[in-house]
């Protein structure tokens, strides 16, 4: 797996209706209402935010590699797979990624281990002085109030995190590269860490492939670490890492007026906002809450003909399918669209 | 009161480092006072002894959190247990709990942004402070990637105290020192300056005639001479491409940038702390807070926009006293490109405009400043003048702003281009004058060849390969 063939992947679900910028704003995680429709519509839930801080330029450069291999096709608007693309990627494995869970937030449960490891590693070697590994402020105090009081210098203490640790990893089911690639983003006493860089050379791929590799490892350890009897203190540093709420902080203050019964015109106003980020905080909401009352915006007899009609069209572009349905505005043909996913399941 | 005594009795010290003695004296006659000593030269102790004889409690306000923590540390390790730092990144409770208690610490470190809490001026309000003391004073006066706007707000904060302010810096020119007096309005400072000079670090200037000259310099000094290094680019894509082309020279180096992922950046660091790598290649983001003292050459592959960060850049060479070597490489073109990137940060008026426009129609500032095609640098600015002045103003600030920056940049041109003593010109830059110059002082006054540099006896630290759960037993048993 690498970022090639991710973003092959991502296209082929995309299925030629979105542009080669979609992908970007999806594996960056962009909480537009445009790309938290699509990881709905084209069921990308587990690859959304997989890579918050993903250069353009790489980005750009990896596109240009499955155009120039004749992989994929893409003209100003859309984007798609060309039949050998097609082929192609039938051959991948699918990715274990959990990104709609974790949003990046799986760094701030490495980032602790990392931390708490390192600490562990310099007391039980009678050293207390080091520079952190995490700069994060944030880590290092749950960090430090999680190693209170702990018997940092007992060999025991130690040798009973390392062998958790390892348990973890086997049970998760990650490859021995991924095993090999987390080994190697701690440090410790004369143990310091390895770049990305340095893994991609050591294990002859590239940097953006350990990077995903590593970030796949983190989606599969956490699931494992929920049992808090057998992984007390992996559990613990997954502690607020799964999010709680799939919406954002603005779409959540939209949906607590929603809920007290403000019409969205009233929303709009109360909040000082555009009605249109109004429509984009209701579509999340819909997409995030499969009771969302659809029909007090649509009948179901509406949602019926325009399902039906996407279906035998064969798309799920808003353009095409407002020319059909004429009296239906982009918002509600998106709200119709968010209803989708029920039909399917 | 006997400071020698007192010195020796708390620190452990027989005798003052220069300049330290006199700034204590100031402080302890409650005057004001801007204190310019070489970075690594004990800065500190020039507030905490003052804060063993003052009555109440030292307040420090300082830049960086983790330069913050850095001190804290220290002086914790030092044995002084009423030490704490406060900033936004402690808990709600945590803050609350130190804030009840504020009068039990001697030392209150704090950032800049925490002054604008209320609660916290409430408090301090409650207990006596015998002493304001701003760390890295500089960043008041600088517009670039460390420009602290919660910093200007300072002044408006500190004068509702009396208690003297010392302001503390390791660089500073007639200019910074002037807007550190407006902004932290200070009342007549003593400026108490230690000589800036390093002897034991020699400079040179080589004119080469392009880009691709400069790595084969960079590739063949870099080849033939001793580490620990810097070497100091002007773009983080210039900072990747060095390190690749010297890697496959077989140099253990790695670059070094705000576009790095955070944890490898702090791995970088790490790397080289420990000597397992030689050398780093970076954007003016590596620095601050980096304690290595064995550093033994600075090279800057690109034209510094002020000779202040250029002079803060080299100073970070042969802190351990040893002989150390800056080498500034110049070709013609670069002034330009330094001017571009200076100018990059300064939002035009349309910008200026339609930022303010959006903002007023209440969208969101981060998303207003990139619609507006804004930096981050350039929306801090913008926010700070944008909340005491008018938009008009503001233009006219920004105005005066990149003409300064100009100005600072030629004077950097002429520091490269006047083919005169370089020691001499940094110095009088800062309006010292130099006494007495090293045997290796500078290209144009002459340098031999420095046997020192083409020792390569530096063992790289390398590690053996092992598996994963070897490593795993290797880290915590």
């Amino acid at each position: 797996m690498d970022l090639s063939s991710i973003l092959l992947f991502i296209i082929n679900k995309m299925n030629g209706e979105r542009t080669l910028n979609a992908g970007l704003h999806l594996l960056r995680g962009k909480k537009s209402g445009q790309t938290l429709q699509d990881v709905e519509y084209f069921d990308l839930k587990p690859l959304f935010g997989i890579w918050p801080k993903l250069d353009e330029v790489l980005y750009q450069q990896t596109a240009d590699e499955l155009i120039n291999k004749a992989l994929i096709t893409s003209d100003e608007k859309f984007c798609r797979l060309t039949e050998k693309g097609g082929v192609e990627v039938q051959h991948f494995q699918l990715p274990r990624f959990k990104g709609w869970d974790y949003r990046g937030r799986e760094k701030v449960f490495f980032g602790r281990i990392a931390l708490a490891v390192q600490t562990i590693s310099y007391f039980r070697t009678g050293s207390t002085s080091f520079n952190p590994i995490q700069r994060d402020r944030e880590i290092q105090l749950f960090v430090k109030r999680l190693l209170e009081g702990k018997p940092l210098t007992d060999p025991k203490f130690g040798k009973r995190i390392s062998e958790e640790l390892k348990r973890a990893l086997v049970t998760s089911g990650i490859s021995d590269r991924q095993k090999y690639i987390f080994a190697n983003r701690l440090t410790g006493r004369g143990e310091t860490a390895k770049t990305y860089d340095q893994l991609a050379s050591e294990l002859d791929s590239s940097p953006s492939a350990v990077y995903l590799l590593f970030i796949e490892s983190l989606h599969m350890l956490l699931p494992v670490v929920e049992n808090p009897e057998n992984y007390p203190f992996l559990n613990k540093c997954a502690f607020d890492i799964k999010v709680h709420s799939y919406l954002t902080d603005s779409a959540l203050r939209t949906k607590k007026l929603f809920d007290q019964g403000y019409s969205m015109k009233d929303i709009s106003k109360t909040r000082n906002l555009k009605m249109s980020t109004i429509e984009d905080h209701i579509i999340e909401m819909a997409t995030n809450d499969e009771r969302f009352p659809v029909t007090h915006f649509v009948s179901k007899d509406t949602i019926q003909a325009v399902l039906s009609k996407s279906e035998e069209m064969g798309t799920k572009r808003l353009k095409l399918l407002k020319n059909e349905f004429q009296m239906l505005s982009y918002f509600e043909l998106r709200l119709i669209l968010t209803v989708n996913r029920e039909g399917d399941s | 009161m006997d400071l020698q005594a007192l010195l020796k009795e708390r620190f452990g010290y027989s005798h003052f480092r220069p300049g330290q003695e006199e700034v204590i004296k100031h402080v302890l006659n409650k005057r004001d006072c801007i204190a310019i000593l070489p970075t690594g030269m004990g800065k500190s102790l020039c507030y905490q002894l003052p804060g063993y004889i003052m009555p109440g409690s030292v307040l420090i306000i300082s830049p960086l959190v983790s330069l913050m923590e850095d001190q804290v540390m220290q002086m914790r390790k030092n044995g002084e247990k009423r030490v704490v730092a406060l900033n936004s990144f402690l808990s709600f409770t945590e803050r609350s709990r130190i804030l009840a208690s504020l009068g039990n610490y001697k030392f209150i470190f704090v950032s800049p942004e925490m002054l604008s809490h209320k609660s916290f001026g409430l408090h301090l309000k409650k207990i006596e402070i015998g002493l304001i003391v701003i760390d890295e004073a500089h960043c008041i006066s600088q517009w670039g990637f460390d420009f602290r706007p919660d910093y200007l707000r300072i002044g408006e904060f500190l004068s509702s105290y009396n208690s003297p302010i010392l302001a503390l810096t390791a660089t500073a020119d007639s200019k910074v020192i002037n807007d550190i007096t407006r902004y932290l309005k200070m009342n007549e400072p003593i400026i108490q300056r230690h000589s800036l000079d390093r002897p034991n670090i020699s400079y040179s200037i080589i004119q080469l005639n392009s880009t691709l000259e400069k790595t084969d310099w960079i590739k063949e000094r870099i080849l033939q001479t001793t580490g620990p290094g810097i070497i100091y680019t002007s773009s983080r894509k210039r900072a990747d491409e060095l390190a690749f082309e010297l890697q496959e020279a077989g140099v253990a180096i790695q670059s070094y940038h705000a576009g790095k992922e955070q944890d490898d950046r702090a791995i970088i660091q790490e790397q080289f702390l420990n000597n397992e790598l030689e050398w780093i290649s970076a954007t003016n983001a590596f620095g601050m807070g980096v304690h290595k003292s064995d550093i033994r050459q600075v090279i800057h592959e690109h034209l510094p926009s002020t000779i202040a960060a250029y002079l803060q850049e080299v100073g970070r060479a042969g802190r351990d006293g040893r002989p150390a070597a800056a080498t500034l490489l110049y070709i013609p073109v670069d002034e330009r490109m330094t001017s571009f990137i200076i100018q990059s940060d300064r939002p035009d008026e349309s910008q200026l405009r339609h930022y303010a426009n959006m903002l007023s129609e209440g969208r969101d500032p981060s998303e207003s400043a990139e619609l507006a095609g804004m930096t981050d640098t350039g929306k801090r600015i913008v926010d700070y003048y944008l909340e005491r002045h008018t938009l008009d103003e503001v233009l006219e600030v920004m105005d005066t702003l990149s003409a300064e920056k100009e100005t600072e940049l030629r004077k950097m041109l002429h520091l490269v281009r006047s083919e005169q003593c370089v020691r001499e010109m940094v110095l009088s830059y800062f309006g010292e004058q130099c006494n007495e110059k090293p045997e290796a002082c500078c290209s144009i006054c002459g340098l031999e060849v420095l046997e020192w540099l083409t020792d390569k006896s530096l063992k790289k630290k390398t590690n053996e390969l092992v598996s994963w759960d070897e490593r795993i037993t290797n880290l915590l048993g």
